[in-house]
């Protein structure tokens, strides 16, 4: 089956006929949800109550024994990644946004449309498509909300190979700690990340909890290109490297961010080759960058 | 300053010791009190490494020093060689304690080999961004800065096998190096294996056995005592900016290294001399090519220079600047710098193998790629 | 409230008890939010929260601390490790950007697995 034209057909039907709620907004299920995630938020209660906007969702759930509509495109998408061997599923972002607050006896309706399928892609879990959907939902012909919602399918890593146990090769690891977790996470990703102060934006490698230009202890990162050149590099040949054969090359590159960072060179090397990165996995449990002659220089 | 050098000791330097690394450590300390004319119990002050697996009490218990008033430690690897000398001296000038010992001591050769790559290492976070990618040993972090410094300045292995040459030729005639009688030609050098490219074996120093001690008082006991005191002129510590324990990659320039640069000015200040008035040099030497950029940072040469400055002869023993006379940790011992530091000492008293005439000041720099320290020493 | 301001942090202890009765309460009925057995059948550690359960306690850490008045216009988060039954999700928030008139919080959601969720409240304040 061809992912992407069955996904371009889904995003080409476009928005799905309105649904709506079971029932209209009200107090009880407000209730419910309140006692049941502890929010004691006086507004939810009371005459003048509005319904949590996180509710929002809610409303529109399929519930026990709800069957998906023909035309829902996250249905008919998941079906076709399933029959396409991508099994697994996880929801990875949720992006609302409440243009009001909702109030007990409005009758919620909801449309979707496929917004984007992208893939094969290798993460973590296994390779997989990132699907993501928009949905619309009304109280009349008013818009009160919107959501961009992104799932992965994806096809369990585990399930190519049956191995005994996660192999965990003998090379060195990296100590990881809260400051520098999200770097390596980031590699399985399939994403070179560089810290990026939250606040001044200052461009950091290595990273580290305080931006030693402007003091905040905001640190993000940004997906870098994955492009630069080889600023420095070593080939090492003597003593022995655990998990490597000798020599190999050690490239210090300077990214076209314009931060350094270590990894190994497959090539011939010399300062000034551009590069691009691979992503290198190790085993389950770790992803190298790595680097490799720019294809398009 | 007011405070001097009165004593040193150290063991033989070997590639297997057969005994303990606290055996060292107090055989050492032992030696340098006989040289000064001092008793364990003169003794109230203790300074090492960090990285020393010697504590100040065991060294105490087995030396017989009743108390101390005074013990520290210094962090980075050789980088800390020099600390520890203005760690003492500070002590003694503050009242803190009034003899203070440093001491460097291990079987460095025929237990934990720091060449090698460990993966215990790696346990650092800093570490992270360097030990998995592969680059795992000190020969491999310092020939990255290597390349660079060739790629900017034109600099060839040639060049950096000339300081390996010196070493060994000064080694040659000192019976106390491990390297006695073996000298190297610049041939012997550029057949050498590679460790890391642009490095090899040549560049890299041995790995040896041994300890050394130092003992530092104040100047106005030093007169009193067996030894013609050896003052500390100054004594100064370096870390740069974005600095890092061997892998500073991500600064502007990897051709410098900062972190000296900070220790010279602090001892150019100190100690009210400038370049032109060093007699004698000891200037680290684990890899060679960090010797060409120390002679920059402390303005021995210009920027891109010290080639030049190499080959033109000022480094040997009749030249301007005799380069380590007991022939360095490539020719002598690795005793991750101390033992450097003793040579100073011999060369202000006068009494070195490799004897420079009218030595009046000498420097010392402690470990390089690492923060830093160093020292001028000189007569009263 | 100022930019740079740190939320008082928070935990949420996900028995089990709540991780089902929130899941309900989101009229979620899929199995691995409310029946062990067959959430471990299908390769997970034990029952885990459902999003719009993490989506919800994102916007109650939030407004917990902006007050009632706070108005809730917008929620980005990003899903990470699963919060099990009997993790502690352990909340921090900070202010990090202020647009036009509103201020947008950053929450991280965290467990001894890694980070649960990050994302962004964007929320307008009175006054």
């Amino acid at each position: 089956m061809d992912v992407e034209k069955e996904a371009a057909r889904i995003a080409e039907a476009g928005e799905s006929a309105r649904r709506f709620a079971r029932d209209p907004v009200n107090l009880p299920m407000i209730h419910n949800w309140t006692e049941a995630i502890g929010d004691t938020n006086p507004r939810y209660t009371g005459p003048d109550a509005v319904a949590p906007p996180a509710m929002v969702q809610v409303w529109t759930m399929y519930g026990l024994n709800g069957v998906r509509d023909a035309d829902d495109p996250l249905g008919a998408m998941v079906r076709v990644l399933d029959e396409a061997g991508f099994t697994s599923v996880v929801a990875t972002n949720s992006d609302q946004t409440y243009h009001r607050y909702l109030k007990p006896g409005e009758h919620v309706s909801v449309t979707a449309r496929l917004e984007d399928v992208t893939g094969p892609k290798k993460t973590a879990l296994g390779e997989g498509w990132f699907v993501t959907t928009r949905s619309t939902w009304y109280v009349e012909d008013e818009i009160v909300a919107e959501m961009r919602f992104r799932i992965l399918k994806f096809r369990p890593a585990v399930a190519e190979k049956p191995k005994a146990e996660p192999v965990r090769t003998q090379v060195i690891r990296p100590a990881i700690n809260r400051d520098t977790e999200y770097f390596w996470e980031g590699l399985k990703q399939g994403e070179l990340r560089i810290q990026r102060c939250g606040q001044c934006g200052l461009l950091r490698h290595p990273p580290g909890p305080m931006c030693p230009e402007c003091g905040a202890t905001k640190p993000k990162y940004l997906v870098s290109e994955g492009y630069g050149v080889v600023y420095s590099y070593v080939v090492h040949h003597h003593p022995r490297v655990p998990g490597r054969e000798v020599p190999f090359v050690i490239a210090l590159v300077e990214l076209d961010e314009g931060v350094r960072m270590l990894g190994e060179l497959a090539g011939v090397p010399r300062i000034g080759l551009p590069v691009q990165v691979v992503f290198t996995k190790v085993d389950d449990e770790l992803t190298m960058p790595t680097w490799r002659p720019r294809e398009d220089r | 300053m007011t405070a001097a050098l009165v004593g040193i000791g150290a063991t033989e330097f070997s590639k297997d010791s057969g005994r303990s690394e606290l055996q060292l450590a107090a055989e050492a300390v032992r030696a340098a009190l006989a040289d000064a004319g001092l008793e364990p119990s003169d003794v109230d002050g203790l300074v090492s490494f960090t990285m020393d697996t010697n504590a100040e009490i065991a060294v105490a218990r087995e030396l017989g020093i009743p108390e101390l008033t005074f013990f520290s430690r210094v962090h980075y690897g050789g980088g800390a060689a020099c600390a520890t000398v203005q760690q003492a001296a500070m002590a003694v000038a503050t009242g803190a304690a009034s003899v203070v010992v440093c001491y460097r001591a291990f079987n460095e050769r025929s237990g934990h080999r720091f060449g090698q790559v460990s993966a215990a290492a790696a346990v650092n976070v800093d570490n992270s961004w360097s030990y998995p990618m592969g680059l795992g040993t000190p020969a491999a972090m310092v020939a990255m800065f290597a390349q660079r410094y060739m790629y900017e300045y034109g600099a060839t292995s040639e060049d950096f096998g000339r300081i390996a040459v010196i070493d060994r030729k000064h080694a040659a005639t000192n019976p106390h190096a491990w390297f006695h009688e073996r000298p190297i030609t610049l041939d012997d050098h550029q057949s050498s294996r590679w460790i890391a490219e642009p490095l090899r074996l040549l560049d890299c120093c041995q790995e040896s056995d041994g300890g050394v001690a130092l003992v530092v008082t104040s100047l106005e006991r030093a007169r009193s005592l067996r030894q013609s005191p050896v003052v500390i002129r100054a004594a100064a510590q370096g870390s740069g900016r974005d600095q890092f324990t061997m892998t500073s990659y991500y600064r502007d320039d990897l051709t410098q290294l900062p972190e000296m640069g900070v220790v010279a000015r602090g001892l150019w200040r100190q100690s009210g001399i400038t370049p032109s008035d060093v007699d004698v040099a000891v200037l680290y030497d684990h890899f060679t090519p960090f010797v060409l950029v120390q002679l920059e940072e402390l303005g021995f040469c210009g920027r891109g220079e010290a080639r030049g400055f190499v080959a033109s002869g000022a480094l040997e023993l009749d030249g301007s600047l005799p380069l380590n006379p007991h022939g360095g940790q490539l020719g002598e011992a690795y005793i991750h710098g101390m033992n450097g530091i003793a040579e100073a000492v011999r060369q202000v008293r006068g009494t070195a193998v490799n004897q420079v005439a009218d030595v009046e000041h000498v420097l010392v720099t402690a470990g390089t790629g690492v923060p830093t320290s160093g020292l001028v020493l000189g007569a009263p | 409230m100022r930019i740079g301001d740190s939320l008082p942090e928070w935990h949420v202890e996900a028995t089990p008890t709540f991780v089902i009765s929130t899941a309900l309460a989101t009229r979620d009925f899929q199995d691995v939010h409310h029946d062990r057995d067959l959430a471990i059948k299908r390769g997970s550690k034990d029952i885990f929260i459902n999003i719009l359960t993490t989506t919800g306690l994102v916007q109650r850490y939030v407004t917990d601390w902006a007050g009632e008045d706070a108005q809730v216009k917008q929620v980005n988060i990003r899903l990470g490790a699963p919060c099990y039954a009997y993790d502690t999700l352990k909340f921090f928030g900070q202010v990090i950007e202020r647009v036009e008139d509103d201020l947008v919080v950053e929450v991280v959601g965290r467990t001894g697995h890694g980070d649960h969720v990050t994302g962004t409240v964007r929320i307008g304040v009175p006054g």
